[in-house]
């Protein structure tokens, strides 16, 4: 990606006069979900699209290089081979958008990935994933010893800390800071919207996050009690579409967290559709982080393709 | 009691869900109902197949499909109690003129246009998405009137248009779209609308996802429609929404209460205080604050001025389908050579049979109009005779003029009476039922002369007396009501101190200012209780008119700023009360010409005045964080 969001001053006059209304943006999720089902072959190609969104993630403390390596080629090949070919999609180059790790594990995944000859990005957490408590110089240091590691995409998260005591500007100055030590590679900024208390909070910390200079907001560590949401995504797509008009900017979006089943996948592309539109729905400014979805839609590309329901052992690990 | 046979006329706008809403209340006090749907569309056709599978209970529900024009014949059916119309309003009105006497209740729910009012402390794109759920959905009843705040106008326009960008429109069965069609009509009549909308100025914006082929019609949003201009007075078609800014919460209330329509209204405003300001502000009968489109059926819903004031849901849409027990079934009193034209339009002269002899009588009283008696516009008095034919006294003249300066000052003082505590108002009942008591045998001695026995005039008298303290306890007891605003009262020439009393303290009680025209036969005790009400209540609050019955009442009947009149005097006079109420549609309580028992409790003090002398508000407001 040669281009990357340099960050803008801050215009704190934008988000002070902000009011989010809680019961009717949960009114607003509850009528996308009901509306604008997708079926039938329209549905396999959404899917499809789907799986080249992922961000196929593995976060645990058992993770190492045989799991990384698994992980990695199922990136490269996520869906069976003789499925794609009935669909006539095996030479599309389908491929998960990205593989995501934490920091110590970068270096298996990018030989994993040299090895099974892909070139899809890994994108590393950093910045003490998940809660973020640690020392500002740690933090820092972590994100440069992952792009060192050879990641070219920095998921961060924020300092919860300062949003609940209202420290907008030492916030925008900490994720300056993150974009920095970045450098080249790309910035997502997880707001860890679970525990920021409010959709108010939340549009303003996606606000002070873009200013800042991300090229992504992105919902949850996935690690929270409540994780990626209809109503937090309307109000973090209404701050993308509205950075977009001020600015020209274009700024891209990722849930993660919770999102487990195809249908929900085939929610969210609806969403990002009807909020902001079809610019939109390509891996650049869209992902989605999840770890379980990609065998769920291989299921369900199985049941288009066959019309049977698929065993467990039917389909390859991840 | 149950009122017996209901005929319903419903439009071809209604879904089946509204259709149930008012036929399930009916059924469940014991009423049966004849319902008349447009021949055009299904889903009537589902109710009656719903109502033939009633076997036990055949012909509870009826059916009938046919055009709107047998809306008045069905009416005017003997066996019909009371007529539930919903529709458009000028077929209202032709229906309320032309049951006019013919003796059955009629309830109306006209007009389907809402109100969107946003503020600059909105959640703007959360007002955006009830701006599409008030007019540009399935749901939405009808158009919108969409008021802005000017420092968010700019935005407001570009989230609008970009959210209607996104709307889908096509068949209302397929899943995945906003909206459907409501047929050619309805589509004609938003191109009509559009288009004179733009011969008069207006920008027309008109997007979404839409096949182009009839019916179909695009959401539409209009805006710098010029304020005058007979667009922006008519009422809006689905699914065109007409915008216009606003600069002050002052100036919106004023807007908003500008139009004679008076049916919904939604608030969009994260301060409380200022969005419940409004709130209690606008004119109509349901408020949602921050939401638009709520609804439940244990909530009231219905609409004041020319919306109609029938009420569907909650307690008040059962009372709509009851009568007090023992009232008599409907009995029409037509008369077919009534003259609507001509009807009290002239005050017959009288001039003095003979000389008159007697006493000096006391000089003429005036008006008690504004808080004090004054002399009437026509500078004439007429004499009132007692029960042995000896004069009684003089009263004023009223005419025209003095009835519009009655309501004017009814309408000075309506806010602030409105405003006071229910303690406040207990206060000033109480205050005028001592100074009643106080007046007894000045009372007592004019009751006599009228020819009532000494100790019956008493009577009357503590009756009175009483009735001003239980209403003024009332009053207290149940809390702050939603007044109606001025209430004209037409008095019965019997019992002239207690129905005077009786009338006037309910209204009261429920925060209405009034005007009355006591009674004929003796005015007199009804201007010696104004001579109390002179010094303890505020000036306007009850103003009283004497003068010849028939041109008062037609002067009160034909006033566009009454909010309600009641009637108890000849058949004639009401047949024109109901005819005339037609003109803002105002709620109309007539006497048909029969006697009432005032002495007694069910006819004098029962709650059916207190239920007609207030009206109901619904206030939404969603919690959440």
């Amino acid at each position: 990606y040669k281009f990357y969001n340099r960050g803008i001053s801050k215009y704190l006059s934008w988000i002070s006069k902000i009011q989010v209304n809680h019961p009717a943006v949960l009114r607003r999720a509850e009528q996308i979900q009901a509306r604008r089902p997708v079926k039938k072959e329209w549905q396999a190609a959404w899917l499809l699209k789907a799986v080249t969104f992922i961000d196929l993630t593995t976060l645990s403390g058992d993770d190492t290089s045989s799991n990384i390596q698994r992980l990695c080629y199922k990136a490269k090949y996520p869906i069976r081979e003789d499925l794609l070919k009935a669909l006539n999609m095996h030479d599309k180059g389908i491929t998960t958008a990205a593989v995501c790790v934490y920091p110590a594990r970068v270096c298996d995944a990018v030989k994993a990935l040299k090895a099974v000859g892909c070139n899809i990005p890994v994108a590393s957490v950093a910045t003490g994933f998940p809660a973020g408590q640690t020392h500002l110089k740690t933090r820092l240091e972590e994100i440069r010893l992952a792009v060192e590691d050879g990641a070219t995409e920095i998921d961060v998260v924020i300092n919860r800390t300062l949003v609940l005591t209202g420290q907008w500007e030492a916030l925008y100055g900490e994720i300056r800071q993150f974009r920095k030590a970045c450098g080249e590679a790309h910035l997502k900024t997880i707001l860890a919207t679970g525990e920021l208390g409010s959709l108010t909070n939340v549009y303003k910390a996606s606000m002070i996050a873009m200013m800042a200079g991300s090229d992504f907001i992105k919902t949850s560590t996935g690690k929270e009690t409540v994780n990626a949401t209809f109503p937090v995504a309307i109000v973090m797509l209404r701050a993308i579409r509205d950075f977009f008009w001020k600015t020209g900017n274009k700024i891209g979006f990722k849930p993660a967290g919770g999102i487990r089943s195809a249908k929900d996948s085939l929610a969210w592309l609806s969403l990002v559709k009807e909020e902001l539109g079809d610019e939109w729905l390509k891996p650049e400014l869209f992902r989605i982080g999840a770890s379980t979805l990609l065998s769920d839609i291989e299921r369900q590309i199985y049941h288009h393709v066959t019309g049977r329901y698929a065993a467990y052992h039917d389909l390859p690990m991840s | 009691m149950r009122t017996g046979v209901i005929g319903l006329i419903l439009p071809s706008t209604f879904s089946f869900l509204e259709m149930m809403w008012r036929i399930c209340p009916a059924l469940a006090v014991g009423c049966t109902v004849v319902a008349l749907v447009p021949p055009a569309s299904p889903t009537p056709l589902l109710l009656a197949q719903l109502a033939g599978e009633l076997g036990p209970f055949p012909g509870i529900i009826n059916v009938i499909s046919g055009p709107a024009s047998l809306g008045p014949v069905l009416a005017s059916q003997p066996g019909v109690q009371k007529v539930a119309f919903c529709g458009a309003l000028e077929e209202g009105r032709a229906l309320r003129r032309a049951l006019a006497g013919e003796g059955a209740e009629l309830g109306l729910a006209l007009g389907a246009e809402a109100l969107l009012l946003l503020s600059d402390a909105a959640d703007v794109d959360s007002a955006v998405e009830g701006v599409v759920d008030a007019a540009w959905s399935d749901r939405s009843p009808g158009g919108l009137r969409l008021l802005v705040q000017e420092s968010v106008w700019e935005e407001a326009m570009r989230r609008l248009q970009a959210r209607m960008g996104r709307l889908r429109c096509g068949r209302g069965l397929d899943g995945a779209v906003d909206m459907g069609a409501r047929g050619a009509a309805a589509r004609d009549l938003a191109q009509r609308y559009v288009r004179e909308a733009q011969s008069q100025g207006a920008q027309v914006f008109q997007a979404g996802d839409v096949p182009l082929d009839s019916p179909f019609y695009p959401p539409t949003l209009v805006s710098d429609l010029p304020p005058a201009s007979p667009c922006a007075q008519a009422e809006v078609p689905w699914p065109v929404v007409v915008a216009s800014p606003f600069r002050t919460a002052k100036e919106a209330l004023a807007l908003a209460n500008g139009t004679p329509r008076g049916g919904s209204a939604s608030v969009w405003s994260e301060r409380l205080g200022q969005a419940l300001e409004l709130g209690y502000g606008l004119r109509v009968g349901t408020v949602w604050i921050n939401s638009h489109g709520l609804r439940d059926p244990a909530v009231p819903t219905g609409g004041c001025k020319e919306s109609g004031s029938s009420w569907h849901g909650g307690p008040d849409g059962l009372y709509e389908y009851l009568r007090p027990s023992g009232t008599p079934a409907r009995l029409s009193y037509l008369s077919k050579n009534l003259n609507y034209d001509s009807f009290g339009l002239v005050v017959p002269s009288a001039l003095p049979a003979g000389p008159e002899t007697g006493p000096t009588p006391a000089p003429p009283y005036g008006l008690f109009v504004g808080g004090r008696f004054q002399a009437p516009g026509a500078r004439s008095s007429r004499p009132i005779q007692d029960a042995f034919g000896n004069l009684h006294g003089y009263v004023a003249e009223g005419g025209a003029k003095d009835i519009r300066g009655a309501v004017e000052a009814a309408h000075q003082a309506a806010s602030s009476w409105a405003g006071q505590s229910p303690g406040a108002r207990r206060a000033l009942l109480w205050a005028l039922a001592a100074a009643l008591e106080r007046r007894e045998s000045a009372l007592a001695s004019r009751l006599e002369r009228q020819g009532v026995e000494l100790k019956a005039a008493k009577a009357e008298v503590e009756l009175s007396v009483r009735r001003l303290r239980a209403w003024g306890a009332q009053a207290q007891a149940q809390g702050q009501t939603l007044q109606l605003g001025v209430l004209a009262i037409v008095c019965p020439d019997e019992w002239p101190l207690l129905a005077f009393v009786s009338l006037l303290a309910p209204a009261l009680a429920h925060g209405n200012t009034v005007v009355m025209v006591p009674s004929g036969a003796c005015p007199l005790l009804a201007l010696e209780v104004c001579q109390d009400m002179a010094t303890l209540f505020p000036a306007g609050l009850v103003n009283v008119v004497t003068g010849d019955r028939d041109h008062l009442t037609r002067c009160l009947a034909l006033h566009q700023d009454i909010q309600a009149l009641w009637y108890f005097g000849s058949a004639q006079g009401s047949q024109f009360v109901e005819w005339a109420s037609a003109g803002n549609l105002k709620p109309v309580w007539v006497s048909r010409g029969l006697p009432r028992a005032w002495e007694q409790e069910a006819e004098g003090a029962g709650p059916e005045l207190g239920l007609r002398a207030a009206r109901t508000k619904a206030l939404w407001l969603p919690m959440g964080d």
